[in-house]
């Protein structure tokens, strides 16, 4: 067996790269906990724009961030927002896939029919606590109420180049990687939405 | 500014607000969230107990065939109605939804996975002719 000259050589070839120091775990670890720290509010409302679900968005958000730092967060951590945000948009994906087989299904059930993802809304849930900018507070959320109509019409490409790029802010390249596709089509979604979505709220907003 | 990026800002500055705004729930959810990944993160690997991936193509072709038995056969214990226009676009929207497949994914058979439950209840009330309250 030929000799190693270090232990890490050794370890190279037994089994992948050696284990890495405690204090580069810790600042690794820290690393991750900041970029989370910092995407997550964001990612919640993205993930509810497109569900309208409180608790869904959560499981999703949640899922996303345990599939990044179970498969990825050993990537650059310059690669992990458009990582995280693909995966998001896939787990977004898959559950509105779940949500239309499950219609489907309850189709075909005997029985009266019942949605359980169109649950009445009570319209003073997330209306604005009183106080001196009350007013400005609610026109504020009537406005985002507006946008989010208008969000969820959109295909559901459009909608997604849309966040990515004003919500989340990622670049044109970023949000190609996080959408698995060109930047032609990132441009060419976003402008679509762009331009959907001002037709719709020019007037009102 | 041109009216476009005056028009972009406005709709950024309304989301940044609305994240501001989330309440103390939501965000405790997310810090634990977020505990729970770091949790993951800082131990090892085990890749052993990790359950097998299915083959893309085997989970394609079930859930193809699932989904044409869904879409072809219609509604029971309902009144048989000819489909109109806006019927079958939603029809095939839905199709292309639940058809499509993802790259790093392993939709749409991990989806159909995840509700394992649901289809059993399904299928056993289904069985059972249950014309009772379902849900």
């Amino acid at each position: 067996m030929a000799g190693f000259a270090t232990l890490s050589q050794a370890w190279m070839a037994w089994d992948g790269p050696a284990p890495a120091p405690e204090d580069a775990v810790l600042d690794h670890t820290k690393e991750l906990e900041k970029f989370l720290a910092e995407v997550e509010r964001r990612a919640f409302r993205i993930a509810q724009v497109s569900l309208r679900d409180e608790d869904d968005a959560l499981d999703v958000v949640q899922d996303a961030m345990l599939k990044l730092a179970r498969n990825y967060s050993a990537k650059p951590s310059a690669e992990w927002r458009p990582l995280f945000y693909r995966i998001l948009e896939n787990g977004i994906r898959d559950l509105q896939r779940r949500r239309v087989v499950r219609k489907r299904v309850m189709a075909w059930m005997p029985g009266p029919k019942e949605d359980p993802d169109e649950e009445a809304v009570d319209p003073m849930e997330n209306v604005p606590a009183g106080g001196a900018d009350a007013p400005a507070l609610l026109m504020q959320d009537q406005a985002m109420r507006q946008l989010e109509i208008s969000l969820r019409a959109l295909p559901a490409r459009q909608r997604e180049a849309f966040m990515l790029r004003n919500f989340e802010g990622l670049d044109v390249a970023q949000t190609a990687k996080a959408m698995a596709c060109s930047e032609g089509s990132v441009k060419t979604h976003y402008s679509r939405a762009v331009h959907t979505l001002r037709e719709q709220l020019g007037e009102v907003w | 500014m041109s009216e476009q990026s005056s028009f972009e800002e406005h709709g950024r500055r309304l989301f940044e607000a609305s994240v501001e705004n989330l309440d103390m729930r939501v965000r405790s959810r997310l810090t634990q969230a977020r505990h729970a990944a770091l949790d993951v993160s800082a131990s090892p690997r085990l890749r052993f107990l990790r359950l097998p991936v299915w083959s893309s193509a085997a989970g394609v072709t079930v859930a193809g065939l699932l989904a044409f038995a869904i879409w072809v056969g219609g509604p029971m214990g309902q009144p048989h109605h000819t489909p109109t226009v806006a019927d079958t676009q939603a029809g095939f929207e839905d199709l292309e939804l639940v058809a499509a497949s993802d790259e790093n994914n392993a939709a749409p058979m991990e989806m159909l996975q995840n509700d394992i439950d649901f289809y059993e209840w399904a299928a056993d009330k289904t069985a059972a002719g249950d014309s009772g309250n379902v849900g």
